[in-house]
């Protein structure tokens, strides 16, 4: 009988191959964004108003996690980026050795944005790190606004928050206001926008923090 | 379903650490706010560490409770949440109350994780 001393987090072996993607990133002068959503909320949207908007300037790759379909990606790629698919077979949640993978395909040097949309759900995805420099919560405003009291975990562990369908706001009982305060009870530091994607409202502000992120990579 | 990786990364992690040897023990921490069931992830194991040296291992899980940091006077609150009772709205309550300096703004800063802590090998 013999005690071994451990002591580590259980995703250590994803933490340290997320390092290694963050180190690759960073020597590529590459921004790396991962949204985290519930279904629906609009992160697909999210993604092609962006690449609408900063595609002409900015070299923008998309890696789209799935449980099975290719929808999203092939979205994204009519949208005008380059995406490759996940599909996670059911996985609740992407992770660093699927993102290594999936970049491989991508020529690093030609980017200077990658966007990473993880699994729909609220829960696990933002305990897996793949790398990136910020994990966004995409929220929107029609899931009601007590979603990150209801659901901290990935409001915790983020550093922005994006609200979507805000044009929702006249037809619901909720106000963007309170989605607002609700997820800097829960994370003080999170920075937070306010978009439609649908009415395209919002969008300079979110497109200008991502300028100025892949700036500060450069 | 969700705890299936968190299993398979749990184990491959003690046996990585065991090096080879018969593990009868695995010492794990559960943050209350981990989003990790404990029942959940004895179920995946028996599967998971079938016919490997992990086989039948004991775990022992450890409640590590949820803090809360002040983001002015750093002070860290521990949430006393008895272990049946739900955590969310204990967090929602103490998130609102804010810091006893009179700050509203703290940060969850203990009680996501899960941990392996040590293994007992034969
Ligand atoms: N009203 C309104 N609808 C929107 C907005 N943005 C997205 N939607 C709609 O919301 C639905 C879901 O949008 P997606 O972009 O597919 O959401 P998602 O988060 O990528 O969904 P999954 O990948 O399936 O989890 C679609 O029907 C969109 O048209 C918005 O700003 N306002
Ligand atoms: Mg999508
Ligand atoms: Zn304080």
């Amino acid at each position: 009988m013999k005690t071994i001393e451990v002591r580590k987090s259980i995703t250590a072996a994803n933490d340290a191959l997320a390092h290694e993607l963050r180190s690759q990133f960073t020597r590529h002068g590459i921004l790396v964004l991962n949204l985290i959503a519930s279904p629906g909320a609009g992160k697909t949207a999210l993604i092609e108003k962006t690449i609408a908007r900063l595609g002409a300037a900015v070299s923008i790759k998309v890696v789209e996690g799935d449980p099975y379909t290719h929808l999203d990606s092939q979205r994204v790629i009519r949208a005008g980026a380059q995406s490759i698919q996940i599909n996670t077979e059911g996985g609740c949640h992407l992770d660093a050795q699927m993102v290594g993978r999936a970049v491989d395909r991508f020529d690093l040097d030609q980017t200077d944005l990658l966007i990473i949309e993880n699994v729909g759900n609220l829960l696990c995805p933002a305990a897996w790190d793949l790398g990136q420099d910020a994990t966004v919560v995409v929220a929107s405003l029609a899931e009601g606004a007590d979603k990150p009291l209801k659901y901290p975990e990935a409001f915790t562990r983020a550093q922005v928050v994006v609200i979507n369908k805000i044009d929702l706001e006249p037809h619901l009982p909720v106000t963007t206001a309170e989605l607002r305060r609700n997820a800097l009870t829960v994370n003080p530091e999170l920075t937070v926008f306010e978009v439609s994607c649908l009415h395209s409202t919002g969008l300079d502000s979110w497109c200008q923090w991502i300028r100025d992120r892949i700036a500060t990579k450069k | 379903m969700h705890e299936e990786p968190y299993t398979q990364a749990m184990l491959d992690l003690a046996l990585k650490k065991s090096g080879g040897k018969k593990i009868s023990e695995i010492r794990l921490e559960v943050g209350r706010f981990s989003a990790i069931v404990p029942a959940s992830v004895e179920v995946f194991f028996r599967h998971l560490s079938a016919g490997t040296p992990a086989q039948g291992a004991r775990l022992v899980f450890h409640s590590v409770p949820v803090t809360l940091t002040c983001t002015v006077c750093q002070k860290v609150l521990t949430l006393e949440i008895p272990p049946d009772a739900p955590v969310r709205p204990a967090l929602g309550t103490a998130l609102g109350r804010g810091c006893t300096c009179g700050e509203k703004k703290l940060k969850v800063s203990g009680g996501l994780g899960f941990d392996l802590i040590g293994l007992t090998v034969a």
